[in-house]
């Protein structure tokens, strides 16, 4: 980061000319980087421990340089510049954006910067340079590693007019993104508040993460579509709405010659639309900063749920267990960091029965599927339970939780209960219901029996995997704590014990009258276990 | 059975520093006691003791009758606490997080909600009931925070610095309210740094120094034994500060770069 700290100096000079307290900048942006590093970026989070001092963001560009390397597999894939070039940067554009908005919202958004900057002898002027500058240095540095690879490809394959193209249309993307990213906040915060905004980058967070860990599933079998060579791709008078499209045109437009109406309409929108986008987004910065004031402002109106207390009073009976199913409701619907962690495992336990599905389903036609076993991956969904149980005792706000010991509350049987009654039904049995109606489909309705029992096979697992963690209270725990608590044998422990169930399962299918055996005795498991395995004491 | 409060022997060490050396003390029906001190005299352990925060302590606390050690917990719904730090659920609306301390002290959810948003629209802030605690000012969260200990009727009520961020209106509304409270046979114990207003709220008070009572009496009796004309001398006096002056004096010196 000196480095860059150093390369700046050089230009010392122009800065000063523009009328910027260089001394001040320089000061400025030396504390920012500081706090960046120390900063984890969303898109490695998971690994993320507080213990020790690492620089995250240099950890982040590995991943990013790793996709980089991944991109270059487009580069190569025949010579149809406009549908390489478009898929490149429609990735390009999609990690840029989700990284700028989810990453870099602190730097765009920051209201400290006024209070604590803005009153001392610092000028509007140099601090808001030194905003631009710090968002520059970080865009650069995430493209050079996202693009360096294929820059450096199509310079030795495909020449130098080749890549200055390129270069010109990714310093013009950036330009682009950070203005829509800018223009994307400005809209939000004219309509709604803070709080409003806070959500959208929460939710554009959750998506990216949700984006790596299935592109990680995929990047492997990139190579073996074939088929993406072979695609003959034209634009038609639609793909005039799509960017990634208006970046890439130029390409076909200087290298083949191609001078059809929306080659040349598109390359046109390449260099006229970031022009405007800047224009206009100097035009509405006054209105931005006077908006941005809104990010304190309160906000977050919500109603109370009539149709959630309902529910919470049939599947509570105990007056207790129902105020904690409640409160654990309201926690995880309003706990960002909670969904930050929790949601993209949902979406992966979403997706990662079809994927198994799919694995399984590999050279057999749709009647093979349907009359096979491979129903028997939903259990897959079961994939994230332990992620799920385990952020149960975790809340940015954990201090919260003197409440507990100040309260005329006998046992913790109803807390954890409730607790876990609360996310098992809204963050686990939605995402089984709606794999179920998938299986359903391409199964047929005659395993409705079988998924009722995969059904009840889940609950005993979320049991299980109650009894074999370490118990805490909802929400009293910082998330940067949870990482070691229950260590990888308790999770393979976990796992080990739903696939035991899943093979009992099975076993039963093999007997007469075996699903319905088991089924009687999975209830009568449920029952009983539920009765003692709450009440336990807490673990230290 | 007179004493709502009453500690003997209490002592407390975290490893080998021990912050409480036997703390003797009864509290009666109705009294305000002002319970002051110098950071780390072992204010607020005390009162995290009575409250049942800390369990491993030496000596006796009962409360409202109940000995604290004891499995019963029934007092706890008779007792309202404000802690120092407004640590809260933050991303929990008021009404979210009101209802639910109401239902955890027992109270009907209509009767909680009805309750909380009435309270919250007598402190000034009603119109912020839905909205999430999280964009609360320092002073609204406080409000909410007091609301959340009041909400049951408590007979008894630990205030630990509970004005902090609260405009100057509200501190009025909040010290007659403590009065009408006593009045009303509440006993409060209230812990703060700002000696102007312990000595205007407290009926009596309590001074702790290095983990023991120094000073136990209302304010005209620690002030007829002479130990000074307002409760901030009496305070300098008994924790042996009597250096501010020179203190202060350096402080300009080094700010003026004289040294």
């Amino acid at each position: 980061m000196v480095a860059i700290l150093r390369f700046l100096d050089l230009f010392k000079n122009i800065f000063q000319g523009l009328g910027i307290d260089y001394g001040g900048m320089r000061k400025i942006l030396e504390i920012k980087l500081l706090l960046d590093s120390r900063r984890v970026s969303s898109i490695i989070q998971e690994e993320a421990s507080k213990d020790k001092e690492r620089n995250y963001f240099y950890r982040s560009l590995i991943l990013y340089f790793f996709f980089g390397i991944m991109m270059v597999a487009f580069l190569s894939l025949g010579s149809n510049y406009l549908f390489q070039m478009a898929l490149i940067f429609g990735l390009f554009m999609f990690f840029m954006l989700t990284t700028l908005i989810s990453d870099y919202s602190s730097v765009l958004l920051d209201l400290r910067d006024k209070d604590i900057i803005l009153s001392k002898p610092i000028n509007n002027k140099t601090l808001n340079a030194a905003k631009v500058i710090h968002i520059t240095i970080y865009t650069s540095l995430i493209t050079l590693a996202m693009m360096g690879p294929s820059l450096l490809f199509g310079l030795i394959r495909r020449g130098p007019v080749f890549f200055l193209i390129f270069l010109i249309q990714i310093i013009l993307i950036n330009l682009f993104l950070i203005v829509v990213t800018g223009l994307l906040y400005l809209a939000i915060l004219r309509f709604f508040d803070g709080e409003r905004l806070r959500d959208i980058i929460n939710y554009v967070q959750i998506g990216l993460t949700i984006a790596i860990t299935i592109g990680y599933q995929l990047v492997g079998r990139v190579f073996e579509i074939k088929a993406l060579q072979a695609i003959e791709f034209l634009p038609k008078w639609w793909s005039i709405i799509l960017p990634p499209i208006w970046f890439a045109a130029p390409f076909e437009l200087i290298l083949n010659g191609n001078t059809s109406t929306s080659i040349l309409l598109n390359s046109l929108m390449a260099l006229v639309i970031p022009f405007l986008a800047i224009i206009s987004y100097i035009k509405l910065m006054p209105s931005f900063e006077s908006s941005l004031q809104k990010l304190s402002a309160l906000g977050g109106y919500r109603k109370e749920e009539r149709f959630s207390n309902k529910l919470a009073k049939i599947v509570c009976k105990d007056k207790q267990e129902r105020i904690f199913y409640k409160f654990t409701n309201n926690m995880v619907k309003n706990e960002r960091e909670f969904k930050l962690r929790v949601y993209p495992s949902i979406g992966f336990g979403l997706v990662f029965p079809l994927i198994m599905l799919f694995n399984y389903s590999r050279g057999r036609n749709l009647t093979d599927i349907a009359n096979s076993k491979g129903y028997f991956t939903l259990y897959f969904t079961a994939i994230y339970l332990p992620n799920l149980l385990q952020f149960l005792a975790c809340s940015a706000n954990y201090k919260g939780a003197w409440i507990y010991r100040i309260m005329p509350i006998g046992d913790y049987e109803p807390i954890l209960k409730g607790a876990v009654k609360s996310i098992f039904i809204n963050l686990f049995t939605p995402v089984v219901l709606i794999n179920s109606i998938i299986y359903l489909i391409l199964f047929d309705f005659k395993i409705l029996d079988q998924l009722l029992i995969v059904y009840l096979n889940l609950i005993l697992s979320t049991l299980l995997t109650f009894r074999i963690f370490k118990k805490d209270l909802p929400f009293s725990r910082a998330f940067h704590t949870i990482q070691r608590r229950n260590g990888f044998l308790k999770i393979l422990l976990v796992m080990m014990g739903i696939g035991l169930l899943a093979a009992i399962h099975y076993q039963a299918n093999k007997i007469k009258f075996g699903p319905y055996i088991l089924m009687a005795l999975q209830l009568i498991t449920i029952i009983m276990a539920s009765k003692f395995i709450f009440k336990v004491q807490l673990d230290a | 059975m007179d004493s709502i409060i009453s500690i003997k022997g209490l002592r407390k060490s975290y490893g080998s520093k021990e912050v409480l050396k036997g703390i003797d003390l009864e509290v009666k029906r109705g009294e305000v006691i002002g319970y002051i001190g110098p950071n780390g005299a072992g204010k607020s352990t005390t009162v995290k003791i009575i409250l049942g925060l800390i369990s491993d302590f030496e000596g006796e606390v009962n409360i409202l009758g109940y000995n604290i050690r004891d499995e019963d917990i029934s007092y706890k719904s008779r007792v309202g606490y404000v802690p120092e730090t407004a640590d809260i659920y933050e991303n929990l609306t008021a009404r979210e997080y009101l209802t639910f301390i109401g239902e955890l002290y027992g109270m009907d959810y209509d009767l909680a909600d009805k309750k909380a948003h009435r309270l919250m629209e007598l402190f000034g802030i009603g119109h912020v009931y839905d909205s999430r605690i999280s964009s609360f000012s320092k002073g609204m969260k406080q409000k909410t925070l007091i609301i959340s200990a009041l909400l049951n009727d408590p007979d008894i009520l630990f205030l630990d610095e509970p004005l902090t961020g609260i405009d100057a209106n509200s501190v009025m509304v909040f010290k007659e309210l403590l009065e009408l409270l006593a009045q009303e046979g509440k006993t409060i114990f209230y812990s703060s740094h700002i000696m102007d207003v312990v000595e205007k709220v407290s009926s009596r008070i309590v001074l702790i120094n290095d983990g023991r009572i120094v000073a136990d009496g209302n304010i005209e009796e620690l002030k007829t034994r002479s130990m000074g004309s307002s409760l901030e001398n009496i305070f300098n006096q008994l924790t042996g500060f009597s250096d501010h002056e020179n203190i202060a004096r350096d402080i300009v010196n080094v700010i003026k770069g004289v040294e």
